[in-house]
């Protein structure tokens, strides 16, 4: 860690949550004459401190630095084992974390394929006519 | 042959009573086919009552029906009508062989007799339901099909009630005292009769010492020096802003609320989303602000909690606005 200044983790309101399979709390961070502390380096501290097998069940998440800097707050997870994280978290966390991958969806495609289904009524596959329909309007 | 019927011969021969002493031949030559008809309906009366108390008569003697235990008020119907019945025949008797019925303790016995009947026909009403309910239950099934079916015959509405159903149901009682499960948990008192709220009476002396309370409070709060000692108290860790003297009022405010804020955010462990205003107010907070301007606030603020001997008489309590409109602030461009 290439920082000059000791970093300080405290972590408050603590609980463990059964009915989500995780303990959650909320983490400051002291940073003196730093400006942020990276997500990374905080799940390397968390292990650490909480002796996690598999870091890849610690989610940190919504950090806000105080005003004046030098202090920031944010909330942390530890899940008991990967497959309740798959199972409970957000997909845009889990993309975070490298567990999961992003879908890339092309706004524009998308709504052109609404409109064009809006001509057609019921229960008609808009798939096979898609294209027939794009070389149509071509 | 119900006594009630209107063309009773009692009532045309009574009216025919008086007609003795007129010349009768031309009456009795309207009147004899009448009479003729009158009296075989009397007959065939007599004879289908005699044929049923007959067969039941059969079936009492063969132990088949119980009469010991019955309605008493039945009972004394049954006497009556008997009574009424053989008179009704003796009064005829008598007219037929021509002998004069006038002061007849017959004619008063008939009267009283017809008066009883009159007087229990509203009690025979009221009872009704009960007899009947009596009886379909000593017949043993058949009969309340017997009634639906006849009810439906006349033209009655399915959904009316069996009237044999009006017996006394305790479960639509209502307990006065019953807890209601309504209202999402909330309790609501029952309402029994009207309250009165009785109002506070807080003294205007009272009053007072309760805002005293909290101007105290409020200027602690404030003072930095009760703040040191809190925070000695209360082991917290010594932190140290890079500020210049004490912070602006403003300044404190503002911290105050975030302060607020971000403990309602921990606690329910999610976050506001930060508006553009707000963005805007913490821009402006930061740019140069922060601890210069506190150099001009007073130095009475952070003594006026100290119990010292000199200050007698308390200031008045000053209420710090933060300073609106002006110049300065229009230029900078601030939105609070």
């Amino acid at each position: 860690m290439a920082d000059s200044k000791a970093v300080t983790l405290r972590t408050r309101k603590f609980m463990t949550n059964r009915l989500l399979a995780r303990r959650q709390f909320v983490i400051d961070v002291l940073h003196p004459g730093r400006a942020n502390v990276s997500k990374v380096e905080l799940k390397e501290k968390l292990a650490g401190l909480y002796e996690v097998k598999d870091p890849n069940c610690i989610f940190v998440f919504k950090f806000r630095t105080h005003f004046g800097g030098g202090k920031s707050t944010g909330f942390g997870l530890i899940y008991d084992s990967l497959d309740s994280a798959k199972k409970y978290e957000p997909k845009y966390r889990l993309i975070r974390n490298g567990l999961a991958t992003k879908i890339e969806k092309s706004r524009k495609q998308m709504k052109e394929r609404k409109n064009r289904s809006k001509k057609i009524r019921g229960v008609k596959k808009t798939k096979a006519g898609d294209a027939a329909k794009g070389g149509k309007k071509k | 042959m119900h006594p009630y019927d209107s063309r009773y011969p009692i009532q045309v021969l009574t009216g025919r009573g008086g007609g003795e002493h007129v010349a009768s031949e031309a009456l009795a030559g309207k009147d004899a086919p009448r009479l003729l008809a009158l009296l075989k309906e009397m007959k065939d009366g007599l004879d289908v009552v005699k044929s049923k108390v007959e067969a039941l008569t059969v079936k009492v003697k063969q132990d088949k029906l119980l009469t010991s235990e019955g309605i008493s008020y039945l009972e004394a119907k049954h006497l009556l009508l008997l009574d009424y019945c053989q008179s009704i025949v003796y009064y005829l008797l008598r007219k037929a062989k021509g002998l004069s019925i006038e002061g007849h303790p017959v004619v008063r016995n008939l009267v009283e007799i017809r008066l009883f009947l009159e007087k229990i026909r509203p009690i025979d009403k009221k009872l009704e339901y009960q007899i009947q309910k009596l009886t379909n239950a000593a017949e043993g099934g058949p009969a309340p099909e017997k009634i639906v079916a006849s009810n439906k015959e006349l033209g009655k509405s399915q959904k009316e009630e069996d009237p044999l159903k009006f017996r006394p149901n305790p479960e639509m009682l209502v307990s006065k005292t019953a807890p209601e499960v309504e209202g999402g948990g909330v309790y609501r008192p029952p309402k029994f009769a009207p309250t009165v709220m009785d109002d506070d009476k807080i003294s205007k002396k009272e009053k007072q010492a309760l805002r005293r309370d909290k101007a105290m409070v409020r200027q602690a709060k404030q003072s930095s020096f009760v703040n040191e000692l809190m925070a000695n108290f209360e082991d917290r860790p010594e932190e140290v802003r890079e500020t210049v003297g004490a912070e602006s009022i403003e300044l404190t405010r503002y911290l105050a609320k975030r302060e607020a804020k971000e403990r309602q955010e921990e606690e329910l462990f999610t976050r506001a989303p930060v508006t553009r205003r707000e963005k805007k107010l913490e821009k402006h907070m930061t740019k140069s602000r922060n601890g210069l301007l506190g150099l001009t606030d007073g130095f009475f603020d952070d003594v006026k909690m100290l119990p010292l001997e000199e200050r007698e008489t308390d200031g008045p309590i000053e209420h710090s606005t933060p300073k609106r409109g002006g110049k300065r602030n229009k230029k900078r461009k601030a939105q609070f």
